[in-house]
């Protein structure tokens, strides 16, 4: 008996030390560090513009990608999701998800840059898996660098801009029109951002 | 032992808990495609002179009010605006000889199946749109000397281009 009290008392310790640490430096940044993502073309979606009924594979390169820009905290990690539907649907209409003549196979395609500029050059393409592209990214690029030191713990006074950078995201791809008809084919793509 | 265990579990939860309260951004792109019919162009009336008289030296068809005039309508995605152009002057050959003609069209176009309204056509088009049913008329009509045109049948071939804009 006298053995499971010290167990249990150190376990207790152990306990509150730790969640002490993660308080100010942990790694749920989230908490206490901002991020924000800002679309550097509001109001202009990813168009593919008019096509004709079975053109065919029409794409929009990297440098006809919507962009959108991810600032924070540039020595942190961010993990990125992209998820688009497989296919345009007419007049966004889900009952044309099941029926080829009203749908439009869409090949997600995304890239990051984070060497603080947007510059699609500068990039790294993510990988595409199931209609999902993701990536963990610092927000600063520090090549073979080792991380850098833990974020500064937020204080009065703290200025945030001086610790922030921003990563730019390049969202593209293609669609295949086939034999569908003619309109107006739309659909969306969900951007996710979070720190690791 | 048993209660070792029991308190792991007490004090992994409020970690687990903790962690659940990051907060992920969202943000939507919508992706765009507009599917256009193609262009159809179809004749429904040629245009016709009948015969020359003797003495004529010109043939004119008005495309506005001309029943001659040749008559087209094409067929595009409703409300789409397209450009048109056209080449007004070419050349007829003599089908059974070595003369020729040189033949200056003139177009008039309208949304509305009616000739008397329609206006006429530049050479070079851009602000004309299919109507709401997707059509856009066209009539056909020119001009040609035959002051010193040989004795016979001619042809020729009108070209004129349509895209959407």
């Amino acid at each position: 008996m006298y053995q499971k009290v010290i167990l249990i008392l150190l376990l207790t310790i152990t306990h509150v030390n730790l969640y002490a640490q993660e308080l100010n430096f942990g790694s749920d940044y989230s908490s206490i560090y901002s991020v924000s993502i800002s679309d550097l073309n509001p109001g202009l979606d990813l168009d593919f513009g008019l096509l004709a009924k079975n053109e065919g594979v029409s794409s929009l390169s990297m440098n006809e990608s919507k962009v959108i820009s991810i600032e924070g905290v540039r020595y942190l990690d961010v993990y990125v999701e992209i998820m688009a539907d497989e296919y345009l649907l007419k007049d966004g209409n889900p009952s044309c998800a099941t029926n080829p003549s009203c749908r439009i196979p869409f090949t997600l395609q995304a890239a990051y840059a984070n060497r603080g500029q947007n510059n699609t050059a500068q990039s790294t393409i993510m990988n595409v898996l199931s209609f999902t592209a993701t990536a963990l990214f610092p927000i600063k690029y520090r090549g073979n660098a080792p991380p850098g030191p833990p974020p500064t713990p937020v204080y009065s006074g703290y200025n945030p801009a001086l610790f922030n950078e921003t990563a730019y995201l390049y969202i593209y791809g293609s669609i295949n029109v086939g034999n569908v008809d003619a309109g107006s084919y739309t659909s969306d793509i969900t951007i996710t951002v979070s720190y690791d | 032992m048993k209660k070792a265990f029991l308190i792991l579990l007490i004090f992994i939860f409020p970690a687990i808990s903790h962690a659940q309260e990051s907060t992920e951004l969202r943000a939507e792109v919508n992706i765009n495609a507009q599917i256009i019919r193609s262009i159809d162009l179809i004749t429904i009336n040629t245009m016709t002179f009948g015969n020359a008289q003797p003495g004529q030296e010109r043939l004119y068809v008005n495309p506005i009010n001309d029943v001659n005039s040749g008559f087209m309508v094409a067929l595009g995605t409703p409300g789409a605006a397209f450009r048109l152009d056209y080449l007004n002057e070419r050349r007829l050959t003599q089908i059974d000889g070595p003369g020729f003609l040189i033949f200056r069209y003139e177009l008039s176009g309208n949304s509305v199946e009616e000739q008397s309204s329609s206006e006429l056509l530049e050479v070079v088009n851009r602000n004309l749109q299919f109507n709401n049913e997707g059509r856009y008329y066209f009539w056909v009509g020119g001009e040609v000397n035959i002051e010193n045109a040989l004795p016979g049948n001619y042809e020729g071939d009108f070209t004129i281009e349509i895209d959407y804009i």
